[in-house]
């Protein structure tokens, strides 16, 4: 009988599907996606900061636009997936060492009560300074 | 047996992944200290052109932490980057190029930060 | 057994060599303290025997029966209807993720099985390396010990390939060792078993891990292959980095 050759899988699809996930799954794909994030705001953010280099005209207006309730949004989007992924991050750098393996699980529940919790000081602030 | 099994190749080793680790720790700590100094302690939180450059100006020490925080998000943005790549198995011609990609990317990103950063300190001088 | 009758529609995943494939549907009539292999197999037995499936030990020892039950890894001989499904509930049943599939529920399972080979997986640990699950269990009697050291036991894993399935990156890397075959390789210790070092610390080895913790969760024989995976970093790293100080 012809086996394909291809697994079953529906490769980077399977990567995002949380569907019949466990927790761990979830962590594995928010950490991905606000990998992906970050790493675009870090060129738009680069961008951004060369208008320094234009001068006072340029640099100040775009702070000008900054204010827009979108940017506003997507600077929040940017604090959750840096909150998220940091915090991830260094459950995994300790887990990778040996640290707290066993408490992995408690320690993502952490990771994900941190993170809303900087997310609500972070808008809050946010929407009172503005 | 499939030959192409897990033989020893080149494309990724205990190295780049303990970067990542590091550079992502230190991104933690800098991170803190990144946004302490640009929006808590700066006056007015730096909202304009003249502030920052005052800013950068009158307290050095702050573009050499930009200029460490640059480094440690690129090493480890572009290294994940890599990583997700790597996860298609793309085949190592295409690999080959791919890192050359990312490594000039890098350099690049990195010798656009730092001359950004002296342009900062010296614009108008 | 109890007299409880559930009525429970099983869907299951058909595919025939290049044939499209398809889902067919069988409402059955199952006392929800079976299995639901049980269950699979009635549906071969009285409604078609085309339906192919492996299934050999039904006790959790030949990790023959892993499927995908209502997209959740499983192994099918020790889960009980009653946990996956209610009473005219549905219960969706595909071959496992990430491998070839033969036919309806049977995938190929070469993958897993060379990589075993490639880390000359043992058949019995020392019990400091696989303790037993559960709190100060002992073996019950005098059983030989290693060398006068060390009590041994057979390996936890039985290779039913669940972890694999489930693991989000084995999809798109296909050599990937995966991680049964990393933790068969902690439990050899890379101190005692250096040339196990390079199979590891490559692309398709230790670093296609990227810490979802999907492959603990769906282990049915308590290999936890999560920490093992963890663990063997924390030996990698420490192992390159000596050879840094000491030039053996």
């Amino acid at each position: 009988m012809e086996t394909s050759k291809k697994p079953n899988t529906r490769g980077i699809l399977d990567w995002f599907d949380p569907r019949g996930r466990n927790v761990g799954g979830w962590g594995f794909i928010i950490n991905r996606l606000s990998a992906i994030g970050l790493t675009v705001y870090l060129y738009l953010h680069l961008y951004m900061l060369g208008k320094l280099a234009q001068g006072p005209e340029a640099f100040d207006a775009f702070i000008e636009t900054a204010k827009q309730p979108a940017i506003m949004f997507g600077e929040m989007l940017v604090i959750i997936a840096g909150l998220y992924h940091g915090f991830n991050g260094l459950r995994i750098a300790l887990n990778s060492f040996g640290i707290a393996v066993p408490a992995q699980r408690q320690l993502l529940y952490g990771v994900v009560g941190i993170t809303l919790i900087g997310t609500v000081v972070f808008g809050v602030r946010m929407l009172t300074t503005h | 047996m499939q030959n192409t099994l897990s033989q020893p190749k080149p494309g990724e080793s205990y190295l780049l992944w303990l970067i990542k680790i590091v550079s992502g720790v230190l991104i933690f700590a800098v991170l803190i200290i990144h946004f302490l100094v640009n929006h808590l302690l700066a006056p007015n939180g730096l909202l304009s052109h003249a502030e920052v450059v005052a800013y950068y100006r009158n307290y050095p020490i702050v573009p050499i932490m930009e200029g460490f925080f640059l480094v440690f998000v690129i090493a480890h943005s572009l290294i994940g980057s890599r990583s997700i790549v790597l996860d298609l198995r793309p085949s190592p011609a295409l690999m080959k190029v791919l890192d050359y990609l990312f490594i000039a990317l890098g350099l690049f990103a990195t010798g656009y930060g730092i001359w950004l950063l002296f342009a900062v300190i010296n614009f108008g001088l | 057994m109890s007299e409880e009758k559930w009525t429970v529609k099983f869907v299951i995943f058909r595919k025939k060599g290049d044939q499209p494939a398809r889902y067919d549907s069988y409402v059955l009539e199952v006392d929800p303290e079976e299995y639901v292999i049980d269950g699979v197999e009635r549906i071969w037995a009285f409604h078609d025997r085309s339906l192919i499936f492996a299934h050999a030990c039904h006790h959790s020892t030949c990790g023959a029966c892993g499927m995908r039950v209502n997209d959740v890894e499983k192994l099918t001989c020790i889960t009980k209807i009653r946990d996956v499904t209610t009473n005219g509930g549905t219960l969706k049943i595909e071959p496992m993720r990430n491998f070839p599939i033969i036919g309806d529920l049977v995938v190929d399972m070469t993958r897993m099985y060379a990589a075993m080979d490639r880390v000359h997986a043992k058949a019995v640990h020392p019990l400091s390396a696989a303790p037993l699950e559960g709190e100060d269990i002992r073996p019950p009697r005098d059983v030989p010990r290693n060398n006068g050291n060390e009590y041994l036991r057979l390996a936890d894993c039985i290779e039913c390939g669940l972890c694999i399935s489930a693991c989000p990156v084995a999809g798109t890397a296909e050599n990937y060792l995966g991680p049964a075959v990393l933790a068969a390789a902690q439990l050899q210790g890379l101190k005692h078993n250096p040339d196990l070092l390079d199979v590891v610390d490559c692309a398709d080895g230790l670093w296609r891990c990227h810490s979802a913790y999907e492959c603990t969760a769906v282990c049915p024989s308590n290999v936890d292959p999560g920490w093992r995976i963890m663990d063997l970093r924390r030996q990698v790293v420490g192992e390159r980095l000596k050879r840094w100080f000491v030039k053996a």
